[in-house]
């Protein structure tokens, strides 16, 4: 295989996107079949790289070490792998989904150029291409965003602002670490995280957990999920910047930088994952919208991905990769199912949704998996990755982050059982009408992503060994035990167990919580929303003053007030008004020596003549 | 065509060809026009065939002697071509512009010959070697610069006028000051002759008093947004193509490519210019006025160029280099989308506009692209620009000071959007449609070339990298 095929997963989606611009907005068809097309083509090359595996590409770009550098190899074949199929799936769904949406063409056209920045940034193998094309998918995703409605700009800006301030981070970081190695490229960096180079690694991990949407730059999340279009979210915040973020912290974490154990950077990222788990997961929980509460669970999640890197254990490691591409699997399906109910219902609110699993069964059914898949029930996917990532936590010896992480899984086990209860099932909600189940291309890519779920959790070998453990490769030390699917399913060990009670405590909760609401399933989160001490804070997140994004902003505003009025302003008035007013002075101060008496010119003159003649002498020397 | 000739008549033609304006103008509005689209023209042309030349890098100088022992002398080198190119490819796009823009003012002749005569005089700016005829084009420039800011003649314009002529003029005194004590301190005015020369600590303060009053650098940045009474069109050329960029390039040309400085003067530098980035990114968040918030970017980017020569590593300078071309597509074409957008709604404050993108699709487009790519994000050439600039401020050792240009990239998109979703989203107020489409042709080509300047960032900066190749002669 020629190494220029490399560039064929940039070009390729960038060319298309092109076209997608140029072609006229009526013509639909053409459209969607070259897209789909296009998409299997692409998921085509996915599987050809997986199996090619190593081929790498350079050719001198700005001098300096700045060069466009494309490596593929393990790690980026199965990332590329995984972006090419979920824009394949996205697509097909798009078909249908988006089809009477105004501004299609712009619509294909920023899905196929993100797809084209996701690729470009998993190949690069130097930092500048990296960069660029991490820093261009903010544009796509803004452009995507905006395509929502009237009002979706305002949450377009937002996640502009959240990933442009990650990325500048990222930019110093990079800047730093360029300056202490002397070197741009990925494959040859390799330091330990320590004095400068430490502000390097939080810098860059800014960069990939903020692309990952981890707390405290997720804030534009839940916000897009009302104003975007759902296949945007199962494609970007679920899906794509999943894989991204993550593929960049695990290469932060394994190979740019050497990660110890308990070190202060290892805890650090560990603090972030369990922090960013419990807190998502407690906003998802209280949800009334079906896609807002799913948008929170894409933030919770990211937290056992950074948990799990955050050990520096093997196992912990791989829990935290393969919960990313699991995540990436059951969320993306997840947003398709609240796709298809919003497509067929016209809403999303779990007051007026109800019963609907009948009419709607394939939805219900890949929801269900999909659920059950995220709340780590055995034997799915989740729970194996999820299972890793506790083994990881507590053989760190902070028991502190096993406990957040189980607490996630309460939560949100509880949070899946009122969304599914207030859609699906109790009696059939009357504020819809009759509904049929949705096409074909709306609901295979949600069963195929909910067979995948099946699976990755009972056939857990065949991801574990193909994809997840020979990125570990030359990582563990030597002799270390890498064969993580002996205990996979295991539920009778100490840690299965706990989870398993989890479950069983998250399913009173929801009984609980569903009789105290008057049997409403909606209503089912309540007395945890209302419990003391909790309102209160309920209340504060629900005025966003924990939204980093409005506190960011208004810190801004008066910042920016102090530097104008404080500095901008007086510098002005010095010129506007003291040197207006200084010339005024020394014109009256002449005025007044002019007073039209010839003796007084006189005086003038001869005194003038007398300092000339001073000057002169002292400069000739007298 | 010989390489000394080339730059003496990339000089001459526009300076003498402004004066005969007034001729063509008497014969008919459309000879004018004709007559200075083509001097435009060819003034951005001819640096062009100085390309090969200088990507060899190679360095030539056209001498003509003059009485009293002053040559007249041209250095032709890869940082003047750059430059030149630059200047005189924007300058020519606004001219074009403004064909429509200023089509149904009175004055027209007086201002394609002060338009012209302010390229022509950047172009000898550009290209003198000698810091007399520095100093004249640098005064020749004040003055356009003065006639043209009061262009409407309206009692407060040209008091804005006045104000902008006495502060860059006051600079420019105190900068022949530092001129003198060069001269007294080597004996010539000669800038090839004097490279490497360590200058003192006042030659510097004063020399860069005349180049921060025009580069608007705090604390004599004021004038600038004042300016912005001026026709849009001339707001773009002081801040896109000209005006502004004569005082960075004259900080490349003197204090990187000639003089030594004192120590400290280098380790306060990069502190001084990125404190004047921040306040006028500070500035320009707080402003309600559409040209007055472009103002202040401009500054804030002005800080940035300045950083990356102040660093005084290859990456910063080249950084700074490719950031004057990026800045200059950018931000003239910010300025003439805002002109599009003044000329139709006669509006100036943001707050009373919106809606504008249903109407004026293509003007909103080409402002948000221009937008991009001043904040510096990718695929857009700022991004290059604005990257090379932080590692080589990162790579001097000055980590905070990169800190603090990035975190004024963030306050830049803060304000940027905000007047993006002002201006063109949410509600519309009013149908104003987009009307000549000269105008319109000329943002589109901008953003387009912003745009492609960043995908093929790699052809500037081959001449880039020579440029500061041939500028560096300590060892970095």
């Amino acid at each position: 295989m020629t190494p220029q095929t490399l560039l064929i997963p940039i070009l390729l989606p960038a060319g298309l996107a092109v076209v997608f611009f140029l072609i006229p907005s009526r013509v639909k068809l053409v459209r969607e079949v070259l897209a789909v097309l296009g998409a299997s083509a692409l998921l085509y090359l996915g599987f050809v790289f997986f199996s090619v595996r190593n081929l790498s590409w350079k050719t001198p770009w700005l001098g300096r070490g700045i060069d466009f550098d494309l490596r593929l190899y393990h790690f980026s074949a199965f990332i590329l792998l995984g972006l090419t199929g979920f824009l394949f799936l996205i697509t097909l769904y798009s078909t249908v989904k988006m089809r009477n949406t105004p501004r299609l063409r712009e619509y294909y056209g920023y899905v196929f150029l993100t797809a084209a920045m996701a690729n470009g940034a998993v190949l690069s193998n130097n930092f500048v291409p990296l960069i660029f094309f991490w820093g261009g998918g903010l544009l796509t995703l803004y452009g995507l965003i905006t395509i929502g409605g009237q009002t979706s700009h305002r949450t377009a800006v937002k996640s502009l602002m959240l990933g442009g301030f990650c990325d500048f981070s990222m930019i110093l970081g990079i800047g730093i670490l360029w300056a202490k190695t002397g070197t741009l490229t990925l494959s040859e960096i390799s330091v330990k995280p320590e004095g400068v180079l430490a502000a390097a690694f939080i810098l860059m991990m800014i960069g990939a957990i903020g692309k990952a949407g981890a707390m405290p730059f997720h804030t534009w999340i839940p916000d897009a999920a009302v104003d975007a279009p759902v296949s945007v979210m199962a494609f970007i915040p679920a899906a794509l910047e999943k894989l991204l973020g993550i593929y960049l912290l695990a290469r932060i974490a394994l190979d740019f930088f050497h990660l110890e154990k308990n070190g202060a950077m290892a805890i650090t990222l560990m603090i972030i994952g369990a922090a960013t788990i419990v807190l998502a997961v407690f906003m998802a929980l209280i949800q009334k919208d079906f896609k807002r509460l799913l948008s929170y669970h894409a933030v919770s999640q990211v937290g056992y991905m950074i948990l799990g890197i955050g050990t520096a254990i093997p196992i912990g490691i791989a829990g935290g990769i393969f919960h990313m591409i699991n995540h990436a699997m059951y969320k993306s399906g997840l947003f398709l199912s609240a796709g298809s109910v919003e497509h067929r219902t016209g809403t999303t609110d779990l007051r007026k949704l109800g019963g609907l699993s009948r009419e709607m069964p394939l939805t219900a059914f890949g929801f269900a998996v999909c659920a059950l898949a995220i709340s780590g029930v055995w034997p799915l996917n989740g729970f194996v990755s999820k299972e890793m990532v506790f083994h990881g936590a507590l053989e760190t010896g902070y028991i502190i982050f096993a406990i957040a992480a189980w607490a996630g899984a309460v939560l949100t086990f509880a949070s899946f059982l009122k969304a599914g209860h207030s859609v699906f099932l109790g009696p059939r909600s009357q504020d819809v009408p009759r509904v049929k189940e949705s096409q074909g291309p709306v609901v295979l890519p949600i069963l195929i992503l909910a067979a995948l779920c099946i699976l990755f959790g009972v056939y857990n070998k065949l991801p574990l060994q193909t994809f997840i453990t020979p990125i570990l490769d030359g990582h563990a030390a030597p002799g270390e035990h890498l064969d993580f699917t002996s205990h996979a399913l295991s539920v009778f060990n100490p840690v299965a167990l706990i989870s398993i009670g989890c479950l069983i405590l998250a399913l009173l909760l929801h009984i609980y919580g569903w009789r105290r609401g008057g049997k409403k399933a909606h209503l089912a989160s309540e007395p945890v929303h209302t419990f003391p001490g909790l309102k209160q804070i309920y209340d504060l997140a629900e005025a966003r003053i924990f939204d980093i994004y409005e506190q960011g902003i208004r810190f801004l505003r008066s910042l920016s007030l102090v530097l104008f009025k404080g500095i901008d302003r007086p510098i002005d008035a010095v010129y506007d008004k003291g040197v207006t007013a200084v010339g005024r002075a020394f014109t009256r101060l002449f005025q007044s020596a002019h007073n039209g008496h010839y003796a007084n010119y006189l005086a003038w003159c001869l005194g003038g003549l007398l300092v000339l003649v001073g000057v002169i002498g002292w400069f000739v020397g007298f | 065509m010989n390489i000394k000739l080339i730059a003496l008549l990339t000089v001459f033609i526009p300076v003498l060809g402004s004066l005969t304006i007034p001729l063509a103008g008497r014969i008919s509005r459309q000879a004018r026009s004709v007559w200075s689209v083509l001097l435009g023209a060819v003034t951005a042309a001819l640096p062009l065939l100085l390309l090969p030349f200088a990507l060899s890098g190679k360095q030539d100088i056209a001498v003509r002697t003059l009485i009293l022992g002053l040559d007249f002398k041209l250095i032709i080198d890869p940082l003047s071509v750059f430059m030149s190119i630059v200047s005189s490819f924007v300058g020519f796009l606004i001219i074009v512009y403004s064909l429509g823009y200023i089509a149904h003012e009175r004055h027209q002749d007086e201002y394609y010959l002060m338009v012209l005569l302010f390229i022509g005089s950047m172009m000898g700016l550009v290209f003198s070697a000698n810091l007399v005829f520095m100093y004249v084009f640098w005064e020749i420039i004040g003055i356009c610069c003065w006639r043209l800011i009061g262009f409407y003649r309206e009692k407060d314009h040209v008091l804005k006028a006045d104000k902008a002529f006495l502060m860059t003029f006051f600079g420019a005194a105190v900068m022949l000051l530092g001129f003198i004590l060069i001269y007294n301190q080597t004996g010539t005015f000669d800038l090839t002759a004097m490279r490497g020369t360590l200058i003192s600590g006042t030659a510097v303060l004063f020399i860069l008093l005349g180049m921060f009053s025009k580069s608007t650098t705090m604390p004599l940045h004021t004038w600038l947004p004042d300016a912005g009474v001026a026709p849009t069109t001339v707001t773009a050329l002081l801040h896109a193509a000209v005006l502004v960029k004569i005082g960075v390039y004259a900080f490349a040309r003197l204090f990187l490519f000639t003089f030594s400085l004192p120590a400290g003067w280098r380790d306060a530098l990069p502190i001084f210019v990125v404190v004047s980035s921040l306040v006028a990114a500070g500035a320009a968040t707080v402003e309600n006025d559409f040209k007055r918030i472009l103002a202040y970017s401009t500054i804030s980017q002005i800080g940035y160029i300045f950083l990356g020569f102040s660093v005084y590593t290859p990456d910063g300078i080249s950084g700074s280099l490719l950031f004057i071309l990026m800045h200059g597509l950018a931000k003239a074409g910010l300025f003439l989308c805002a002109g599009i957008v003044i000329h139709a709604t006669h509006k100036r404050d943001i707050r009373e506009m919106g809606g504008l993108i249903k109407t004026m699709p293509v003007t909103a487009v080409a402002f948000l692209a221009c937008a991009f790519s001043v904040i510096g994000l990718p695929p857009f050439g700022g991004f290059f620009s604005k990257l090379l600039v932080i590692t080589g401020t990162v790579k001097a050792g000055q980590v905070w000071v990169a800190a603090v240009a990035l975190f004024t990239a963030v306050l830049t998109m803060f304000y940027l959007l905000k007047v993006f979703s002002k201006v063109f989203l949410g509600e519309a107020t009013e149908t104003a449609p987009e009307k000549t489409r000269g105008m319109v042709f000329v943002v589109a080509l901008l953003a387009v070339l912003s745009l492609l300047s960043g995908l093929l960032v790699a052809y500037p900066m081959k001449l880039v990298e020579t440029a500061t190749t041939s500028i560096i002669w300590w060892n970095p």
